[in-house]
């Protein structure tokens, strides 16, 4: 019942009422996996409305600081019912000449909350900076994000110094942000490119199982 | 003789285009606002290229790629010109190389010119809507997200205008929000080049009637490979229809 209550409150942007109702479920017992799904719904709801139009750039960061506050609460819980089941790493970053990471801030929490190990680099990452990260975290899945279509270039530098230092084949690549779309991730040779935080997840759980 | 050209250009790009406007040219002004969805401006933009009347040869746009709003676009019975730009950003300040440049020097830049101030594209106009919306507390925590790895306020000037009253403003953004102000010199070549061609292959896409404009025209798999594919390949395939006013389309 409190979840229902929590997704509908986390969806219609009732930020005090969200955090207070989070809060309560933890205090009173809830399973953490059960609060992180009414997030998962309502970023979910959140999404729909936004490409509908009714939401925009706003509900989405105030949608994002409600989430941050939520799974701060829950990560402690969670680290120890299922400490040593993280389902594969992801290292993520907003590529070189860009410094937009709305979006990518959602996709950490939904992969986070989804059980994967995430490495998060920021924002205007240099190409070498992904590299060496990747030979040094040793990720199945690299995210690259990128809201400018300026980006894009730096999307395909990216993917192509993982192939001259050999690592090409370790890591699937996927892409998002702004206006990526399918001639994107054909322009900078990703394995795949998606729309929003869940098609990331989807992607991940589909390379590295889970 | 030249080419009759009509204009299809954002709010805040017109305003760069109007004083060298040539003589003949007929113009439409789009919502700035449109920019933010940019399905709605490509069918917006389709739906005016539409009707753009037969006495003129050339659409000119005046946009960029925008979020890839104008791939897909199409003229049936003009030649469509688009600046092979990402966005306005390298319209104000004279070509893609120096938008570039900018971005590589500092990415976290907001960038304002007299149209955006003038139409409300700014930090200031966008926290006024905040605070109508979500009242101040909120709108002061969603506007600093927003802002969140800005660094710069930088007022592009072209050169165009007297900017006193402008550049009071910008400054005044910036110091409210946190940023460095600075004034960055634009140029008026890219827009001139727009207006009066020519329109070489590695700055604009030149596409002829009933044919598409192909994400592949901004971004070609091979940056070297762009004049051909962006161009010549397709003037061969319509020797009638010449890449730039100086080519001698005469359109009747």
């Amino acid at each position: 019942m409190s979840k229902e209550v929590l997704i509908q409150a986390l969806a219609d942007m009732r930020e005090e009422e969200a955090v207070g109702l989070a809060r309560q479920m933890v205090e009173s017992g809830a399973d953490p996996l059960d609060i992180l799904d009414a997030t998962r719904a309502a970023m979910d709801i959140v999404g729909q409305r936004y490409e509908k139009g009714e939401y925009f750039l706003p509900e989405l960061l105030l949608a994002g600081e409600m989430l941050s506050q939520i799974s701060e609460m829950v990560k402690p819980l969670l680290a120890k019912t299922q400490a040593a089941k993280r389902e594969g790493k992801v290292l993520i970053g907003t590529v070189a000449g860009d410094i937009h990471d709305i979006g990518k801030n959602i996709v950490v929490f939904m992969l986070d909350a989804n059980g994967f190990e995430v490495l998060d680099l920021g924002v205007d990452v240099p190409v070498q900076k992904f590299v060496e990260a990747v030979k040094e975290f040793q990720p199945q899945v690299v995210g690259l994000s990128g809201f400018l279509t300026l980006a894009f270039d730096a999307m395909k530098e990216t993917i192509q110094a993982l192939d001259a230092a050999g690592l090409r084949d370790k890591v699937k690549v996927m892409i998002g942000g702004g206006s990526v779309d399918e001639h994107v991730r054909a322009y900078t040779g990703a394995d795949a490119w998606g729309r929003d935080a869940m098609a990331a997840v989807n992607l991940a759980k589909q390379w590295i199982g889970g | 003789m030249n080419p009759r050209i009509f204009v299809l250009a954002c709010a805040t790009v017109i305003e760069e285009m109007l004083p060298l406007m040539p003589p003949g040219a007929g113009y439409e002004v789009l919502d700035f606002g449109l920019h933010i969805n940019p399905d709605r401006l490509r069918s917006t933009l389709q739906e005016r290229v539409d009707q753009v009347p037969d006495s003129y040869d050339v659409v000119l746009l005046g946009y960029g790629l925008c979020s890839q709003a104008v791939i897909g676009l199409h003229a049936r019975r003009h030649i469509l010109v688009i600046p092979r730009v990402d966005d306005c950003i390298a319209i104000f300040l004279g070509s893609r190389a120096a938008q570039r440049e900018q971005n590589a020097r500092e990415p976290g830049t907001y960038y304002l010119t007299k149209g955006w101030i003038e139409v409300g594209d700014t930090p200031f106009a966008e926290y006024d809507r905040l605070v109508q919306r979500y009242g101040r507390e909120r709108a002061d925590r969603v506007i600093r997200l927003m802002l969140n790895h800005y660094t710069r306020l930088a007022l592009i000037n072209t050169g165009q205008y007297e900017l006193d009253r402008y550049r009071e403003y910008a400054r005044r953004t910036a110091e409210r929000f946190g940023l460095r102000y600075e004034e960055i010199p634009g140029s008026t070549t890219l827009i001139e080049k727009m207006l009066h061609g020519p329109w070489p292959p590695d700055e604009f896409v030149v596409v002829p009637p009933g044919e598409t404009v192909r994400y592949q025209d901004f971004y070609p798999p091979d940056e070297s490979e762009c004049a051909a594919r962006g161009l010549d390949s397709r003037g061969s395939e319509n020797p009638e229809h010449p890449s730039s006013p100086q080519g001698g389309h005469s359109g009747d």
